[in-house]
């Protein structure tokens, strides 16, 4: 937790009743102390550790990331490093080391075709459920609501709903596995950072609109971590051994929604063909 | 492919229900035939049943009355009321005689008994159980009626079975939901569809903003949560008869529940000048569902989690609600 005596410590010692030789004999009666340049310090600057930072908790110390987010980033429209497009932003990308994705031969033959077909096979064109760590990096906002036992996401888009469970229980038994939209989410706490492991995919989600995709072998691996009360830094590792050669990673960060009233709106935009029969109009 | 999760087939029976209303009706009547004699709800705070009471097809049941709140208690000061609960007669079939069939079920399937035998109208004032339609929205329910069973325009195919949110009230009376609670929020996570109560003060949404799920503002009152319900797009049906609102519809609800914890009663004040003569109340039973009972594919959709069950209680875990995507467009079979 952050320290605030070294705080106010370092407010007197800048106080105007001070003289400069005291300044510096307080500084040195500090030792090593760095000063701190962010208005607050804590115990360890001595070993030049950042402070910890403050940051919402539950009830039993754990992170809280109820709120509304939302990413920043164009990871959505092609998650490897591109030009501009007409129908996409230049990026450098997300992935790790701003690579490419090791897609094995065959896969990479898929995601070309994929890509010629963007147009019209993304499955977000449906409005289907876009999976993850998709859904984490589109850009709508989703709800994060936690308790102790599970984190409930709500996605705007769609109004998909993913639990990932925090108590202590495991994957169903491979003999009992579904392929889930969304997959099967496990988490637990590494020290501030939510681990969450998931998998039994199902293969019908792709990772962006460039037709980067995925098997029904997906293994995900998500990293969330405040790098304040507001900003979210998430990783996800993936593997899929009939895709990649290896596994890789991706990393966005995701902004908390601050404005006045800011709630999501239901976009159930699938029913956008047909809700033109409905209601009755009145005579 | 790995087999699909079982919500799929679910789904897909309940495409194909809605598709072809006889066989709902078809298998309604087999748990009808097979239930046993139900017993009225005497007290409020009777005890969860066991699975197998076939309690859809109560026949009465006592209103939880409106008081304190003397069970459980969230760190926000809400009371608890998590869990899984799911309503006690009938489906959406028929809104005002919930266990008496669709009218003109051309399989010619008599409902069972006579109405005094079936559950009341959901309709619980005015007296007569009836929606006061006004005289054009009341056509416009018989029209869809007569072409429910053969829908010859896109109008006719009820919006549930193109798997659009069951919306407001007719949620509370499909399959049966989870209510998670959070600080400032009521969540319920229905089989159709997802409602989020605010508890927070924030003001409704701007008015031109209409929504399968209306937008919902919340605050406890005892036992009692009273949620304002409002930009509501008036799409949904409220039955297979073809009950309905328009967007101009405000709905005043109340979830008063049990201090034990079994049951609450949903009753709503439904107002809507453009479609009804007057304010009507509908009220809907609803009962609890806990690890006791057997996950069922309606009431309870769940699995029950034993393999890391401590201390010998199953771990109930909600399986991904997936329509349309499952499902190839759900209402596909209808080519409009």
């Amino acid at each position: 937790m952050m320290n605030r005596k070294p705080h106010f410590v370092i407010k007197t010692s800048f106080g105007s009743t001070l003289t400069s030789s005291l300044i510096v004999s307080v500084l040195l009666s500090l030792g090593s102390f760095a000063l701190p340049i962010h208005g607050y310090a804590a115990e360890k600057t001595a070993s030049r550790e950042l402070s910890p930072i403050r940051i919402p908790r539950l009830a039993n110390g754990k992170p809280d990331f109820s709120g509304i987010w939302q990413t920043t980033s164009a990871a959505e429209y092609d998650l490897e490093p591109h030009s501009t497009r007409k129908d996409a932003p230049p990026s450098a990308g997300v992935i790790e080391g701003h690579g490419t994705i090791p897609y094995l031969p065959a896969a990479l033959e898929e995601r070309k075709k994929n890509f010629e077909a963007r147009g019209t096979d993304d499955p977000r064109l449906k409005c289907f459920t876009l999976g993850v760590p998709r859904g984490t990096y589109y850009p709508e906002p989703f709800q994060i609501f936690q308790r102790k036992q599970d984190l409930t996401i709500l996605y705007q888009f769609g109004d998909s709903v993913r639990t990932i469970y925090t108590n202590d229980t495991n994957h169903p038994d491979d003999a009992d596995a579904n392929d889930w939209w969304l997959g099967d989410s496990r988490g637990h706490y590494e020290g501030d950072t939510l681990v969450v492991d998931v998998k039994d995919f199902n293969d019908q989600t792709w990772l962006d609109r460039s037709g980067n995709f995925h098997s029904d072998a997906l293994h995900v691996v998500e990293r969330w971590k405040f790098l304040d009360a507001n900003t979210i830094e998430y990783k996800a590792t993936l593997d899929d051994a009939k895709v990649y050669s290896r596994p890789w990673s991706l990393s966005v960060i995701l902004h908390r929604h601050r404005e006045k009233d800011f709630q999501l709106i239901e976009n159930y935009c699938y029913t956008l063909d047909y809700d033109q029969y409905y209601p009755f109009p009145k005579p | 492919m790995k087999k699909m999760k079982s919500l799929k087939q679910k789904c897909l029976v309940a495409s194909t229900l809605v598709l072809f209303p006889l066989a709902v009706n078809a298998a309604e009547d087999g748990q009808a035939a097979s239930a046993a004699v139900v017993k009225p709800i005497v007290s409020s705070e009777s005890k969860p049943k066991a699975e197998g009471d076939n309690i859809r097809w109560e026949k009465k049941y006592v209103n939880v009355p409106e008081g304190q709140w003397t069970g459980p208690r969230l760190a926000d000061g809400q009371p608890d009321v998590q869990g899984h609960w799911s309503n006690t007669v009938s489906n959406h079939a028929n809104f005002t005689d919930p266990q008496g069939g669709i009218p003109g079920d051309p399989q010619g399937r008599p409902p069972k008994g006579t109405r005094a035998d079936r559950a009341p109208s959901r309709v619980s004032d005015p007296a007569d159980g009836e929606i006061p339609y006004q005289p054009w929205a009341r056509a416009k329910q018989q029209e869809f009626l007569q072409y429910f069973f053969n829908a010859i325009k896109p109008e006719y195919i009820e919006p549930l079975a193109r798997c659009a949110p069951a919306g407001v009230p007719k949620s509370f009376y499909w399959h049966g939901y989870e209510i998670r609670q959070y600080p400032g929020y009521v969540v319920f996570l229905f089989s159709s569809g997802t409602r989020v109560i605010h508890l927070d003060g924030k003001p409704h949404l701007p008015e031109n903003i209409k929504l399968w799920n209306a937008d919902s503002r919340g605050h406890w009152e005892g036992n009692t949560l009273v949620v304002d319900v409002t930009n509501n797009n008036g799409k949904a049906r409220f039955s297979r008869t073809g009950d309905f609102s328009s967007e101009n519809v405000h709905i005043q609800e109340k979830y008063i529940f049990a201090n034990d914890g079994s049951r609450y009663t949903y009753q709503a004040l439904v107002t809507d000048p453009t479609v009804y003569t007057r304010p009507w109340t509908v009220t809907i039973p609803a009962r609890r569902y806990t690890a006791k009972d057997k996950p069922n594919g309606w009431h309870f959709e769940v699995l029950l989690n034993t393999r890391d069950a401590k201390g010998g209680e199953p771990i109930i875990e909600r399986d991904e609600r997936i329509c349309v995507e499952n499902n190839g467009g759900f209402g596909q079979g209808v080519k409009h």
